[in-house]
C-alpha cells in the first residue's frame, strides 16, 4: 500500500514548498512533468540543490512519462455499440430478406445505406456522402415494416433497395458527371456484394467544398 | 472524410445525419476511452462511461454550441460522468488496463520493473481527489492546455493550475514511497 509519508533521508522533502536555495518546488516539478528537466536556466547551472531536486524528481517522475507514452486503444466494438444504440433510438431496424431452403439472410438498411456511401466516397469529386431520406426511400420504408424516421437512409423490401445520398461534392466538378457515377458505382456494388436485384439511387447534392488541401 | 473538420461534422449531424455523427464516433471516441479509463482506473467503467457520454452527445447535439470544439464539449462530458461515478461508488480499482505493450526496449527485467511502475502511477491517480484528477489527466496525458482544460472544467486557469500543483505533488511523494 503506498502512502505519502516522511521522506527516505537526504531526498527531497515534498512536504516543503520550497527547495533550500529558495525555488519552488512546484516549479521544479512543473519543470520535469513537461519534459524540461535537463534545460537549466542561469540559477539552476549553479544551484547543487536544484540539480539535486530535478535528478531526483526526474527519476521519480519517470513512470508517469512511461505510462502516458502507452498507446491505448478503445476495446473493439465499444464505437460500433454506440452507434447501434443510437440507431435503436432512431428506430433504424428495417432488412432485406432473402428466403431460401437454408434459412433466412437479413441484410439490415444500414448496412445498405454504410455501403453505398463507401461505394459512393470512391467516386473522384466526392468529399462527402450522407445517407439522407426523400420520398423513395420513406415509401419503401413504409412498405415494409412501417417504420419511419428522418434519418432514413435506405428504403428496403426482399431484394429491391431505394437509397437516399446525400452528396458534397467538390467544387468545380461536373455536379451532374458525378452524380451520374455515383448512381453506376452504388448500383453495382449493391448487386454485387448484397445480391440486390433492383435497386434505385436517389442524389441530393447538397453542398459543394474546395478541394481538399493535400490535392 | 478526414478532409472535413470537425465543426462541418456536427453542423451536419445536427441537421439528423447519423453518418456524420458517425465520423464524429470514429474520430473522438478512443480518446473518449482514453480519458475515461485514466480518470475511473478499470476498463469496465470506462466502456460504460464512454458508451453513455457518447450517446449522451448524440442526444444533446441540438443544444452544442457551434463556437465550441466538439472535442472539448465531449470530454466535458467523459469527465463530469467519470467524477460522477466516482464520487456514487467512492472505490478505486487495480489497474486492468487494455493497454497496447510499449515498444519493446531493454531486457525482460527492466520491462517488468517498467510495467509494475506503470501500473503504480494508474492507481496512484485514482487516489487523487476529483478536480485534480482531471487536471493530471487531461494536462499530462491528454497534453490540453490549462485554458482548454479551464473550458472542460467549467474553472479558472489559475484554478487549474493549482489542482495540477497539488496532484502532481501527491503523485510525487506517493511514487516515492513506492520505489
Amino acid at each position: 500500500m503506498m502512502s505519502a509519508g516522511t521522506p527516505p533521508e537526504g531526498t527531497l522533502d515534498l512536504t516543503q514548498r520550497q527547495v533550500p536555495c529558495g525555488t519552488d518546488i512546484d516549479d521544479l516539478l512543473e519543470q520535469v512533468a513537461e519534459g524540461r528537466a535537463t534545460e537549466r536556466d542561469e540559477h539552476q547551472s549553479h544551484c547543487p540543490h536544484c540539480q539535486a531536486a530535478l535528478i531526483e524528481l526526474a527519476d521519480v517522475w519517470a513512470p508517469v512519462r512511461q505510462l502516458a507514452a502507452q498507446p491505448i486503444a478503445a476495446p473493439s466494438g465499444i464505437l460500433a455499440a454506440v452507434m447501434r444504440h443510437i440507431d435503436r433510438i432512431t428506430h433504424d431496424m428495417w432488412y432485406t430478406l432473402h428466403q431460401a431452403e437454408t434459412g433466412v439472410i437479413r441484410v439490415a438498411a444500414r448496412v445498405i445505406a454504410a455501403t453505398a456511401r463507401q461505394a459512393a466516397l470512391r467516386v473522384p469529386g466526392v468529399r462527402i456522402a450522407f445517407g439522407r431520406s426523400t420520398a423513395g426511400a420513406r415509401a419503401a420504408e413504409a412498405d415494409t415494416r412501417e417504420h419511419r424516421h428522418p434519418y432514413a437512409a435506405a428504403g428496403v423490401m426482399g431484394h429491391t433497395a431505394v437509397v437516399d445520398l446525400a452528396l458534397t461534392v467538390t467544387h468545380g466538378e461536373s455536379i451532374e458527371h458525378v452524380a451520374r457515377q455515383v448512381q453506376q458505382r452504388v448500383i453495382a456494388d449493391l448487386r454485387d456484394t448484397l445480391g440486390l436485384r433492383h435497386v434505385a439511387v436517389n442524389i441530393t447534392v447538397d453542398d459543394v467544398l474546395p478541394p481538399p488541401a493535400s490535392s | 472524410m478526414d478532409t472535413v473538420d470537425d465543426g462541418y461534422l456536427v453542423r451536419r449531424a445536427r441537421d439528423g445525419y447519423l453518418d456524420a455523427y458517425e465520423e464524429l464516433v470514429a474520430r473522438h471516441g478512443a480518446r473518449a476511452y482514453r480519458v475515461a479509463l485514466r480518470l475511473l482506473g478499470n476498463h469496465h467503467d470506462a466502456e460504460d462511461v464512454t458508451q453513455e457520454a457518447l450517446i449522451a452527445a448524440w442526444q444533446a447535439l441540438p443544444g452544442f454550441r457551434a463556437d465550441a470544439a466538439f472535442s472539448t464539449w465531449l470530454y466535458r462530458i467523459v469527465t463530469t460522468r467519470s467524477l460522477n461515478r466516482i464520487s456514487r461508488t467512492r472505490r478505486t480499482y487495480p489497474l486492468d488496463a487494455r493497454s497496447e505493450p510499449a515498444a519493446p526496449s531493454g531486457g525482460p527485467t527492466e520491462q517488468v520493473e517498467r510495467s509494475a511502475a506503470a501500473d503504480a502511477v494508474a492507481r496512484a491517480i485514482t487516489t487523487l481527489p476529483g478536480p485534480q484528477r482531471v487536471a493530471l489527466v487531461l494536462y499530462q496525458f491528454e497534453e490540453l492546455s490549462y485554458a482548454d482544460i479551464a473550458e472542460v472544467t467549467g474553472t479558472s486557469v489559475p484554478a487549474v493550475r493549482s489542482n495540477l500543483h497539488r496532484a502532481r505533488r501527491t503523485l510525487a511523494s506517493l511514487l516515492r514511497d513506492w520505489r
